[in-house]
């Protein structure tokens, strides 16, 4: 593919052209990817804590029963009660993001160029560290507002994680515009744009709102939850709706990077509202609405069951797995935006001095400086 | 501008996720200060004796309050309390761990269990109004009525304390009210304390308003010193001994000894299971004629669970919750306009009650033999569904049911729940013959 191309043609608003080692940045978007093969199952088994409110089976922090965290005796981890279990393979599993979050700016400050993706790797070990410090405070304070803030940055740190695993990958730093690649490749217009800022802004809603009924408040009207509820669903569906719009505006753009996740994120969506579905039904009962099912007839809410408990952590794992998608897919309509207006320029500018250049290498172009670099 | 383009959707990301974290601050762990007051009991009082009941409900919150305490720090009124073994009924510190703020201490005991567990269905103050409730049916128990379904005692008497440990253990299936099996026991003790606790509180609210419209004459404002139940605030038992007891007082302390002697004698009013007959196929043959009421009928199941319990009879009825503000005033549940003051008092939304189709085999409170035995004889308390009249010994007569006959119709009910017919009749004695035979072979 020609994105691969490891060297490639650049151009900045100036109008150069430079040429730029894309393997340098190889480590530093592997340990990206890492990190964000790492956080969402952390995501989970944080959720599977709360869920199961093992956060205290842990007394102490950042040891274990006195032990440093990570020669803990494994046999007594693995084998011990099941809160301790998941309790210090969060922490575990928490100290290994820490790491990978390190190596990460380590490699950013060696290899990276563009200096708001730098940026961009400070502010995940920041995040991380102020992370594993209030998951600490809330351990040693017992306090579950702590707990919730903790949970409500989960997401973030992960929505982070992916983008920078987006802005480092191959395809980012050597994509290629490429006008009429496809029989009917269509440019991205505001529409995709506004699309894709509706998709990013409905899955915060979702995380708000499915945090609200999850943190419910003992004083909080019957009403007003039901109204949570209520827009907690349809939104659900409106959300679905825009994903599908979403993919098929973003479908023949020619590039993969975009179509591919636009396309998975239809199906993030229709698997979440599965989930959610699964959630309600193991929290609160089989719902009338579903009573023609003849399955749930008889249907016995268990609290702390344990096949409950994954779907309630599945459900909210989804939740950040939708955000993040989201947000990667509307970073790269802005990229392919952007793309498309440097060719614009880049091709008149060309058109000018070598014709020749310009239609062969119109489908070579790329750029592996970043918006706010080309724009200074 | 471009960079701007990438950036501020992610700043905005991150600008909602705090400020949702932010706004949850509030959340689990503010505590609160007063349980909610009973307002819709206020407002049917206020219809149906035609007296203003605000000067009254501010008075017994006042009351209330001093001998229950709050959510943060429950009290109960053992210093009023006579029967020693109603002072016991509850223990403070089961009470405490209860209810209040969640959290767990470093043995991992988590405290707050009410409002961990409950509080979403069953409210604050266990009206039942928790904010889950509206999207349930059932809807979740308001204890404060102090009423039960799911218990082994007599229709009008209390549970026993085994009865809601069970319940708690079993769940209500079919019902949002889950099993708390994977709660640790000693938790669900202290759960338990705490519903007698609630329901107690909730049942001495309801009544002593009564009491101070009916008995301490409140009306637009509150009766002369002595009937006033601000007199009661901050008396303490011991040291006014010797002065004149003022009529609020005893009035009160009447009624909070009325409430927790029910309690107390709950197990003396476990409804008593004789053997199990024969569950063979002529037990069921009978049951069968029984719940069709073939024979004139002493009771008719069928007439509101439908033939063989197939639920297809058309029924409209509410329970007891619900009539207490619609048609006990005289009011139709579906007259959205007069139910509106009540439901903007708190009171859910009017919904019916359905006899259940009993072919499905789901019991809510049970399907042992033994709890459909009790169900049948008792019926089931705070909705449509009658107490048989059963006699004490197995003198036939045309008016009641003969424990035999009760037994019957278990039998019937369970088989249409799909339990097989245990011993039947003929096959038992096929099985004797063989038995015999085989003796002789022998
Ligand atoms: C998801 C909602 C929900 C939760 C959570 C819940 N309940 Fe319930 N509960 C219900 C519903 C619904 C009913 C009514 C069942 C019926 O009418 O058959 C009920 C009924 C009850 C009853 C009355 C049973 C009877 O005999 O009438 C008790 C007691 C009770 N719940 C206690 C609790 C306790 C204690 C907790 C917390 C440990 C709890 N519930 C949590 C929904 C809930
Ligand atoms: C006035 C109507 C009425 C009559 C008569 C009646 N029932 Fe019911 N029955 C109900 C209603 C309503 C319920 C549902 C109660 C609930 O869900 O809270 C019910 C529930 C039941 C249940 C389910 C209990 C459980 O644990 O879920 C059984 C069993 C039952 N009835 C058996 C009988 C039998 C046997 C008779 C005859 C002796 C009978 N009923 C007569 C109205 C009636
Ligand atoms: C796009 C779709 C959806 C998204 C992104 C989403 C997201 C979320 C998230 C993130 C949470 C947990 C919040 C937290 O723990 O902080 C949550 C909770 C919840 N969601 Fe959804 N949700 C979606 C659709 C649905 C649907 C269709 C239902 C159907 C009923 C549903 C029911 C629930 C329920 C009941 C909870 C509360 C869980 C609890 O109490 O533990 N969700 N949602």
């Amino acid at each position: 593919m020609a994105g691969d191309l490891v060297k490639s043609n650049e151009i900045s608003d100036s109008g150069q052209t430079t040429s730029v080692d894309r393997t340098s940045i190889v480590w530093l978007h592997r340990l990206t990817v890492l990190s964000v093969c790492l956080v969402w199952p952390l995501i989970w088994v944080g959720g599977l804590v709360t869920t199961y409110d093992a956060g205290m089976a842990v007394p102490d922090w950042p040891g274990t029963y006195g032990y440093n965290l990570f020669l803990y005796p494994v046999t007594t981890w693995l084998f011990g009660p099941f809160d301790l279990f998941i309790e210090h393979g969060h922490r575990l599993l928490g100290a290994v993001v820490g790491f990978v979050s390190i190596a990460i700016v380590i490699a950013a400050f060696r290899q990276e160029r563009r200096r708001w993706v730098v940026g961009l790797s400070v502010a995940i070990l920041l995040a991380v560290i102020s992370q594993g410090a209030l998951g600490g405070v809330r351990v040693l304070l017992s306090d579950r507002t702590i707990a919730m803030i903790h949970g409500c940055f989960g997401p973030v740190v992960f929505v982070m994680c992916c983008l920078a695993a987006a802005v480092t990958g191959p395809r980012w730093v050597g994509r290629v515009y490429r006008e009429g690649a496809w029989p009917r490749t269509r440019a991205l217009g505001w529409g995709v744009v506004l699309v894709g800022c509706a998709a990013v802004l409905f899955s915060y809603t979702q995380l708000a709102l499915g945090a609200q009924i999850r943190h419910v408040q003992p004083w909080t009207t019957p009403r007003m939850f039901t109204a949570l509820v209520a827009t907690h669903i349809t939104s659900a569906f409106v959300l679905w709706g825009l994903t599908l719009v979403l993919w098929l505006l973003v479908r023949r753009c020619g590039d993969m990077t975009l179509s591919r996740p636009s396309g998975w994120l239809i199906w993030f969506v229709g698997v979440q509202i599965l989930l959610g579905t699964g959630t309600w039904i193991v929290n609160y009962g089989w719902p009338t609405v579903l009573a023609f099912l003849p399955v749930g007839e008889g249907f016995l809410v268990q609290s702390k069951g344990f096949i409950d408990s994954i779907i309630v952590t599945a459900h909210v794992a989804f939740g950040s797995l939708i955000l993040a998608t989201s947000a990667v897919v509307l970073l790269q309509v802005f990229r392919q935006r952007y793309l498309a207006k440097a060719i614009d320029s880049g091709v008149r500018q060309l058109d000018s001095s070598d014709k020749e250049l310009s239609v062969g290498s119109s489908d070579r172009i790329s750029s592996t400086q970043d918006p706010v670099v080309a724009s200074n | 501008m471009n960079a701007l383009r990438t950036i501020l959707p992610v700043d905005f990301t991150v600008g909602v996720i705090l400020v949702t974290g932010l706004m949850s601050i509030g959340g689990c762990d503010s505590t609160v200060k007063q349980f909610p007051s009973n307002r819709v009991h206020a407002l049917v009082v206020e219809t149906s004796r035609d007296v203003p009941t605000d000067a009254a409900m501010a008075d017994v919150e006042q009351v209330v309050t001093a001998w229950f305490g709050t959510p943060e720090k429950p009290t109960w009124p053992s210093e009023w309390i006579e029967l020693p073994a109603a002072r016991q009924l509850v223990d403070l510190d089961r009470l405490q761990r209860a209810s209040g703020r969640v959290y767990s201490d470093k043995q991992n005991r988590h405290f707050g269990l009410y409002t961990e567990h409950c509080v979403t269905c069953h409210g604050l103050a266990g009206g039942g109004d928790g904010p889950a409730s509206l999207l349930q049916n059932p809807y979740p128990r308001d204890f404060r009525a102090g009423v039960f379904k799911w218990k082994s005692t007599d229709r009008s008497a209390k549970p026993t304390r085994e009865d809601v440990s069970k319940l708690l253990v079993r769940g209500v299936p079919g019902t949002g009210m889950p099993s708390f099996l994977r709660v640790d026991s000693d938790d669900r003790e202290a759960l338990v304390d705490y519903v007698i606790y609630l329901a107690v509180r909730g049942e001495f609210e309801r009544k002593l308003l009564d009491d101070a419209i009916d008995e301490l004459g409140y009306e637009d404002t509150r009766p002369e010193d002595d009937a006033s139940l601000t007199s009661l605030v901050g008396l303490s038992s011991r040291n006014d001994e010797a002065a004149s007891v003022p009529v609020a007082l005893t009035v009160a302390q009447d009624r909070l000894n009325q409430i927790v002697d029910a309690w107390v004698m709950a197990p003396e009013q476990v409804i008593p299971v004789p053997d199990e007959t024969g569950f063979d196929a002529l037990s069921v043959e009978r049951g069968r004629d029984l719940f069709h009421a073939v024979e004139g009928g002493i009771v008719n199941c069928a007439g509101c669970h439908g033939p063989n319990g197939d639920a297809t009879v058309a029924t409209v009825d509410f329970d007891d919750w619900t009539k207490e503000f619609t048609t006990r005033l005289a009011i139709s549940p579906e007259d959205k306009a007069a139910v509106k003051p009540f439901r903007s008092a708190g009171a859910l939304r009017p919904r019916q009650i359905f006899p259940r189709k009993l072919s499905d085999g789901v019991y809510r409170g049970g399907g042992q033999g033994e709890t459909l035995y009790r169900r049948v004889v008792a019926g089931i308390a705070g909705t449509p569904m009658p107490a048989a009249p059963v006699a004490e010994s197995s003198s036939q007569d045309t008016k009641t049911l003969s424990p035999q006959q009760v037994w019957d119709i278990v039998h019937f009910v369970q088989t249409l729940g799909g339990v097989p017919v245990r011993g039947d009749a003929l096959k038992s004695a096929v099985e004797d013959a063989e038995s015999v035979e085989k003796g002789e072979s022998r």
